[in-house]
């Protein structure tokens, strides 16, 4: 079998999106001046994004707020034009054909729901099931997969109004997949859910990305769902991709440091220990951070030992959150875009 | 016909929506007989001091408030509230993302919460007749009344289309819309004949859409539209349609742009 030209399934190249207001001039008669010579503000949202995705990948979207995430998926999926720059979904210009991109795509939104307020669940799946044209075996059997999959069974017929948000959760879910679509952009998902629900919704993105090839752009700001659910991520800042690659490369890149956590057994002033810095103490129990290239982790805990009398020693490691905190302030040392 | 599949299934999930508050429906019926017995006693008491308009005896006068009292249960339904409710929220976003015609399917919801109201014409009429006398006119007249009315609906939907399509730009318009309601319930003949008011203001606000909604259908009922003016009267409405229905389309191209460019 011929091998499929290698055409990724979204791509954008130098895309960019501007933002024009008209700025107000101060004073009585700024009003008018707005109205006869507007002083117009720009401002730049998405930087020249140059990015692809091939089918079937999971790609966490990430970066602090006002960086340009939002702007990018509406653009994706053809409800804002872009300023410049080239942007293809599955083949199609999405702004250019809006209906014909919203076939191909799911879109789940954290923050607000789909799902009809005042109507049984089940009924914004019938709705959806119309817009769709989804043929009724079809819509069954799909239905039918969620119900069991989400366990929604409970609720499936009780008004939206009335389900907890972790339900809701899982409804829109259901409502965003009911069609098939080969691409899902999911938008802070997990924001406001328990633990369990969490989990609930990280296994089913997970199921439909590895059974149904569906490819995945997840935008959200806790990191725990992107490090489980992605390999890669493209983080962006002020509108600009500062890194596109594996988690784990990030990782090796930023997470030089390690931190030493040891518990004393009686109150200690000031520890010290030759190559780690003092983060915290309390006097029982005190925090070293050391850089891992230089340092060996067994040394730092002899010497530790011989020191002070200790009860317990720990290692952590770093938290791909605090590898992102710490490029959010300090801004990204790596070689620029590197994919 | 699976063309207009989404649009029929909006409407009927339209219709279950509003459908779910009964209790509101019931007092709106319950509140309905209660005015019409009030307008009765008010032009009963109005015409004992002589102020009756064009000649319009009292029977025709309370068949007029009654009628229009009757319209007002379908007329009052706001179909395009939603989309205030739905630029509050981003829901307009969410609309654009699926593979539908946006405009038609709020066109739709609006119809299915409409037929819900409809509903209570019947009992809301039933009651009407235990408390007031209304005349009956022709067959072919109550034909041609129906014909006005469903014009005097669609120019009522797309004067509140615009109104609420104001929203895209400012967001809040209840003040806003409060005075248009006011002027269009006062200017549409709704709570007065239009005839009632003198000079040249009485002859303006026929040359205004606003009569195309209670005005016309209601003389047309009571028969101070001749059989033969019913054409003009009918092509006067239509023309009033059409301008309605041009403007909601260039505000929603305006709108439609505004939010692609400038992201809502």
């Amino acid at each position: 079998m011929a091998k499929s030209l290698g055409v990724p399934l979204i791509v954008t190249r130098e895309l960019r999106k501007v933002f024009r207001s008209a700025k107000r001039s101060p004073g009585p008669l700024g009003a008018l001046r707005g109205l006869f010579a507007p002083v117009y503000e720009d401002r730049v949202a998405v930087a020249g994004v140059s990015m692809e995705i091939e089918r079937g990948e999971l790609v966490g979207y990430i970066g602090p707020n006002g960086a340009g995430k939002s702007t990018t998926i509406k653009m994706l999926t053809g409800i804002l034009v872009p300023s410049g720059g080239e942007i293809a979904v599955a083949g199609i210009v999405p702004h250019r054909k809006r209906r014909e991109n919203a076939r191909n795509i799911g879109v789940v939104f954290g923050q607000r729901t789909q799902l009809s307020w005042d109507l049984p669940l089940v009924d914004s799946f019938e709705l959806l099931r119309a817009i769709y044209g989804i043929p009724a075996d079809r819509y069954r059997r799909s239905l039918d997969d969620f119900v069991e999959l989400l366990e929604m069974g409970d609720f499936l017929r009780t008004p939206v109004s009335q389900l907890s948000l972790g339900q809701r959760m899982r409804g829109d879910f259901a409502a965003a997949m009911l069609h098939e679509p080969p691409i899902l952009y999911l938008d802070e998902p997990t924001i406001g859910l328990d633990v369990v629900a969490k989990e609930a919704i990280r296994t089913f993105v997970e199921r439909v990305n590895r059974e149904q090839g569906t490819t995945v752009i997840l935008t959200t700001h806790d990191l725990a769902d992107v490090e489980r659910l992605c390999r890669r991520i493209v983080l962006i800042d002020r509108g600009r991709i500062i890194f596109d690659g594996p988690i784990e490369r990030i990782k090796n890149e930023y997470g030089r440091e390690r931190t030493l956590v040891v518990r004393f057994t009686e109150p200690t002033s000031a520890p010290a220990i030759p190559g780690a810095r003092l983060e915290a103490s309390d006097g029982i129990t005190a925090r070293f951070v050391f850089d891992r290239a230089s340092q060996r982790a067994d040394r730092l805990v002899r010497e530790v030992s011989e020191r002070y009398s200790v009860e317990d020693i720990a290692i952590e490691e770093p938290e791909l959150e605090g590898i992102i905190r710490h490029i959010y302030t300090q801004g990204y040392a790596g070689e620029e875009r590197s994919a | 016909m699976t063309a207009l599949a989404p649009y029929i299934e909006y409407a009927r999930k339209a219709f279950a929506r509003e459908a779910t508050y009964r209790i509101e429906l019931l007092a709106e019926i319950g509140s309905l007989a209660l005015r019409v017995y009030l307008l009765r006693a008010l032009w009963t008491a109005l015409y004992t001091h002589n102020i009756a308009p064009m000649g319009l005896p009292l029977h025709s006068m309370i068949t007029y408030a009654t009628v229009a009292m009757l319209m007002s249960l379908v007329l009052e339904v706001d179909g395009t509230r939603v989309i205030r409710e739905k630029l509050r929220e981003g829901g307009i976003a969410v609309d654009l993302m699926k593979p539908i015609v946006v405009p038609f399917a709020y066109f739709s919801d609006g119809v299915g919460q409409t037929l819900v109201h409809a509903l209570a014409i019947l009992p809301s009429l039933l009651i009407s007749l235990m408390l007031v006398h209304i005349d009956v006119p022709s067959a072919a007249t109550l034909v041609v009344f129906f014909f006005s009315f469903a014009l005097g609906y669609g120019v009522n939907f797309f004067v509140n289309f615009l109104l609420n399509g104001v929203a895209f730009w400012t967001l809040e318009t209840f003040g806003l819309q409060l005075i248009v309601r006011w002027i269009s319930d006062l200017l549409s003949g709704q709570i007065l004949p239009l005839a009632f008011f003198p000079g040249w203001f009485g002859r303006a606000v026929f040359a205004l859409p606003f009569a195309a909604i209670y005005s016309t259908p209601l003389l047309v009922f009571i028969g101070i539209i001749p059989p033969r003016q019913w054409v003009t009267a009918l092509a006067v409405q239509a023309a009033w349609l059409v301008v309605t229905a041009a403007a909601s389309y260039l505000l929603w191209r305006a709108a439609a742009r505004r939010v692609v460019v400038q992201g809502g």
